[in-house]
């Protein structure tokens, strides 16, 4: 399966679980098999001190290390699912990119991102958008390539209960969601922007030299990437006020 | 103490920090807490190496922004208290200045 580009190749023991995970990111599977390789297991063994990463999700972990990824202690898919995004999260900083809590749309070939914690609205804004072209109702996947913004689908969803459309547009903005009772946005760059992006930011390293490149890489973003307010309520008119 | 003029300083070197704009957001990772620092407290930030002394600092404020030496130490001794009281510089050891 690929993700954001992303090639991973999961071995899974567990044959429900295999199924399980075929059907959950099945709009993400290239059925070649070729890509980093994951090895999922059920038992938990082992401390991790070797890592180069690791995090906990209850009692299951992932660890990056000499010896490859592996995610242990994996008894369901919603463990996968969670080590999933662990793992990328920390991936992806090699890669320019960030996992964000924020819903991503595409519109006219672009991709419009809507970024807020749960409950700001992400579920409904992708809810008033036409089908297929969202990208993602909870995490979106943002990385720079060739000098070039990014928004990528990922399997990753909140209430709109569906898979993200695997594909990829240029980012035309970021739109921090506030509820009020008129629609209309505000600019939001620089500094102003990375402060509403960090908290929304999926990040599980503990690690000094991680946090810089997130920083380095969320920083870019914002200097880079057209920023905006956008004062919310449920209602399509606000797709007429986006520049 | 290093709250006094010839106390020196460190930056913390578990943060991560970077400059946008005219301001400085440090993130201490284990805490997962985001600190802010505005256009005079980012120009410090930069310049606190663990050798220079809270006067030193001083002295390049006044000598970049519209202030009396006087206002820039007590400026500086000021932030540099608030930043310690954080976590987010720590006494710089005796054998580096």
């Amino acid at each position: 399966m690929s993700i954001g580009g992303v090639a991973l190749a999961l071995s899974l023991e567990d044959e429900k679980l295999f199924a399980r995970a075929e059907k959950r990111y099945s709009a993400f599977a290239d059925g070649v098999g070729i890509g980093r390789p994951v090895n999922v297991v059920p038992d938990c063994a082992g401390n991790g001190s070797e890592a180069v990463f690791a995090s906990d999700f209850e009692s299951a972990r992932v660890l990056v290390s000499a010896k490859g990824v592996e995610f242990r202690g994996v008894k369901n898919e919603y463990a996968l699912d969670s080590l999933m995004r662990m793992f990328l999260s920390w991936e992806l900083l090699s890669r320019n990119g960030f996992l964000l809590h924020a819903a991503s749309v595409v519109r006219n070939g672009r991709a419009y991102i809507f970024v807020g914690k749960s409950g700001a609205g992400k579920s409904t804004v992708a809810s008033l958008s036409p089908a297929g072209s969202v990208l993602t109702d909870e995490i979106s996947l943002l990385l720079k390539n060739n000098g070039e913004w990014r928004a990528f689908g990922t399997p990753f969803w909140g209430e709109f209960h569906a898979a993200g459309s695997n594909m990829s547009a240029p980012v035309a903005g970021v739109f921090h969601l506030v509820k009020a009772r008129e629609i209309r946005t505000r600019p939001l760059r620089g500094a102003s922007l990375l402060r509403a992006l960090l908290p929304n930011i999926l990040f599980f390293s503990s690690k000094t030299q991680d946090h810089q490149r997130l920083l380095e890489i969320a920083g870019a973003a914002s200097e880079e990437i057209p920023g905006h307010t956008l004062e919310f309520r449920r209602n399509r008119k606000f797709w007429e006020v986006l520049p | 103490m290093n709250s006094a003029p010839n106390g020196v300083w460190q930056k913390n070197p578990a943060l991560a920090w970077r400059e946008i704009d005219d301001e400085t957001i440090i993130i201490s990772p284990t805490e997962s807490v985001m600190h802010e620092l505005n256009d005079t407290g980012s120009f410090v930030w930069k310049r606190i190496d663990g050798r220079r002394t809270a006067a030193d600092l001083a002295a390049l404020l006044a000598e970049n922004y519209d202030v009396t030496r006087e206002v820039a130490l007590a400026d500086t001794t000021a932030l540099l208290a608030e930043l310690a009281s954080r976590k987010l510089v720590v006494a710089a050891a005796e054998d580096a200045h």
